[in-house]
């Protein structure tokens, strides 16, 4: 349904984007991470047609955004980064305004439907700058829906809003994917990494890595890691350095009250670490695995990408 | 045209939601309203009446008030951020310009058309023929009809002009500034005749006089005469602040 291939965007001296490639199938839902500046804002805006592209080619459900732009935009519903909306609108008035410039059929059937959805019935009739910041972000989202569009792109949707709302949005995103292509930004990687289907880490307007949250583990090959915590007369740096000398074990540290041991190749070395423990005295009081987070791989390869560029 | 019209009734219904509209509003027709009492005392049993003088009023006033209703049109949409999701709508850059033209010019129209209380008071003062057979009225109604077409074609260019301004910068206020600035130049425009000719060479007068913007309806339409090349000075002013907006607009992707 989308279809990047070999974007670049210069902006005079600036290149925002090098040239990137990925792809979204239909019913995926794509996260879109990176640190602030990465590119995500450029891609999404060259993605629904709001600027064009320096060179490269992209795609949205068959259509080229420069060459068929108005085809393309009718197949996109798109929430910027600022919720667009018109404070001096009533949230129905607005929903049926942007209705009408996506010529959807029976507009006031489909605002209330929308509604609905977004569970704003409540306050249709309020003028939208006494609404909330979460309500405008509800709104902003019915507005994204209108017309049923086949693709989605939400520019940092979850941006601003509390636990509880942010819950809330992720859950409703999770929900649209029966009926929508999703494509959103995100800083926050654990947000990326409970709802999406596939992941696409950019940096300084590179792609560095893309898959699905699991792939990208094992593909980066980060192995896994274990958390030991025993009870007895040795302290944790000695536990740390016994564990270490296992064999499968890349290294061991002390964290909290106990040691994390990082295991090579996905290995696994539980019985070995459980009978060292044993075999020097010790209690084993806890034993379990540490998930890698993407936190982690997106450290690993934006780091390791800025240590090139250095270099 | 359907996105046109879609943009339009948005623009003008937020006319009748804006506060400084009806502020705007409320002091244009008094001022005229003001203006028309005092003219008509001087008047009065002296000198037949003029139906004009409300007309040249509202034009004067343009050049002040214009900018304060154009200067929203794409500045505030920039600042809110609802201008991107508006260029990303499946509507072309100009139905855009074009529908919001449109309805500012269509809330300035129902401005100009209120303005015809002051006709009908003074049609009603001028019957005053006490036989019953010809009722003919004293009022030369030629200048009063040509200067309507006028005035409102007027008042297109200067909304045209004002949101060229709107779609320059993201701040209201500088929008404004300018378009009043602009607008006030190009209105005192053909008094610069009046400077003597070693200042202002006449060939310059002449220039400033016939790209001003009074000079084409106070001499013509005012008179009851109205000449193509006003209608077309003023469709062209028009046509090309259109355009030169659309282009603005579009710039904003290229940024």
């Amino acid at each position: 349904m989308i279809e990047v291939q070999n974007l670049v965007k210069k902006y005079g001296e600036f290149t925002a984007l090098h040239g990137i490639s990925f792809k979204a199938k239909e019913g995926e839902i794509l996260g879109f991470l990176g640190p602030n500046g990465a590119g995500k804002t450029t891609t999404m805006r060259i993605l629904t047609g709001f600027m064009p592209p320096t060179s490269g080619v992209a795609k949205v459900a068959g259509h080229d955004i420069f060459d068929e732009s108005l085809a393309a935009r009718e197949k996109i519903g798109y929430l910027p980064e600022t919720v667009p909306l018109y404070p001096d609108m009533t949230v129905q008035g607005y929903l049926e305004f942007m209705a009408e410039l996506r010529h959807v059929p029976e507009r006031k059937k489909r605002t209330q439907e929308v509604l609905q959805l977004v569970g704003m019935e409540h306050r249709a009739k309020s003028l939208i700058r006494s609404i909330s910041k979460g309500m405008r972000q509800r709104v902003g989202l019915a507005q994204s829906l209108i017309h049923n569009p086949p693709v989605l792109i939400l520019d940092e949707p979850t941006i601003g809003l509390d636990p509880a709302q942010v819950a809330d949005l992720r859950g409703f995103i999770r929900d649209l994917r029966t009926q929508h292509t999703v494509m959103f930004s995100t800083h926050i990687l654990s947000e990326a990494e409970q709802i999406c289907d596939r992941v696409v880490i950019i940096n300084r307007g590179q792609i560095v890595a893309q898959g699905a949250p699991r792939e990208l583990r094992s593909k980066l090959n980060l192995g896994s890691r274990i958390y030991v915590e025993a009870r007895g007369r040795a302290d944790q740096k000695s536990l740390a350095n016994t564990l270490s000398k296992i064999q499968g074990v890349k290294f061991a540290e002390p964290y909290q009250n106990g040691v994390v041991v990082n295991v090579k190749d996905n290995k696994d070395v539980r019985p070995a670490l459980a009978a060292a423990v044993l075999e020097n005295g010790l209690e084993l009081l806890e034993l379990r695995p540490v998930a890698i987070t993407l936190e982690e791989i997106f450290l690993e390869v934006t780091t390791a990408l800025g240590a090139e560029e250095d270099a | 045209m359907r996105n046109i019209w879609t943009v339009f009734k948005r623009e003008l219904r937020q006319y009748f939601v804006s506060p400084i509209a009806y502020l705007v509003m409320f002091a244009v027709l008094m001022l005229i309203g003001l203006n028309f009492n005092t003219d008509l005392q001087d008047r009065a049993n002296f000198e037949p009446a003029d139906g004009t003088v409300v007309l040249s009023t509202f034009a004067f006033l343009m050049v002040f008030f214009a900018p304060l209703l154009t200067m929203r049109l794409f500045a505030e949409e920039t600042r809110e951020g609802t201008l991107e999701l508006m260029l990303t709508m499946p509507i072309r850059d100009h139905e855009l310009v074009i529908g919001k033209f449109l309805g500012a010019w269509a809330f300035y129209s129902i401005m100009l058309v209120v303005t015809l209380v002051y006709q009908g008071i003074l049609l009603s003062l001028t019957n005053f023929d006490p036989s019953p057979a010809p009722l003919q009225s004293e009022l030369d109604l030629g200048p009063i009809i040509g200067g309507y077409i006028g005035i409102w074609l007027f008042s297109g260019a200067t909304i045209a002009i004002g949101m060229f301004f709107s779609a320059m910068t993201e701040n209201q206020i500088i929008a404004g500034f300018l378009s009043m600035a602009v607008l006030f130049i190009l209105w005192v425009g053909d008094l610069a005749g009046l400077l003597p000719a070693s200042i202002v060479s006449t060939r310059v007068a002449e220039a400033l006089r016939v790209i001003s913007l009074q000079s084409h309806y106070s001499t013509s339409f005012l008179e009851g005469v109205i000449r193509p090349e006003d209608v077309y000075f003023y469709a062209g002013v028009m046509f090309i602040m259109l355009f030169v907006t659309t282009r603005l607009v579009e710039s904003r992707r290229w940024r």
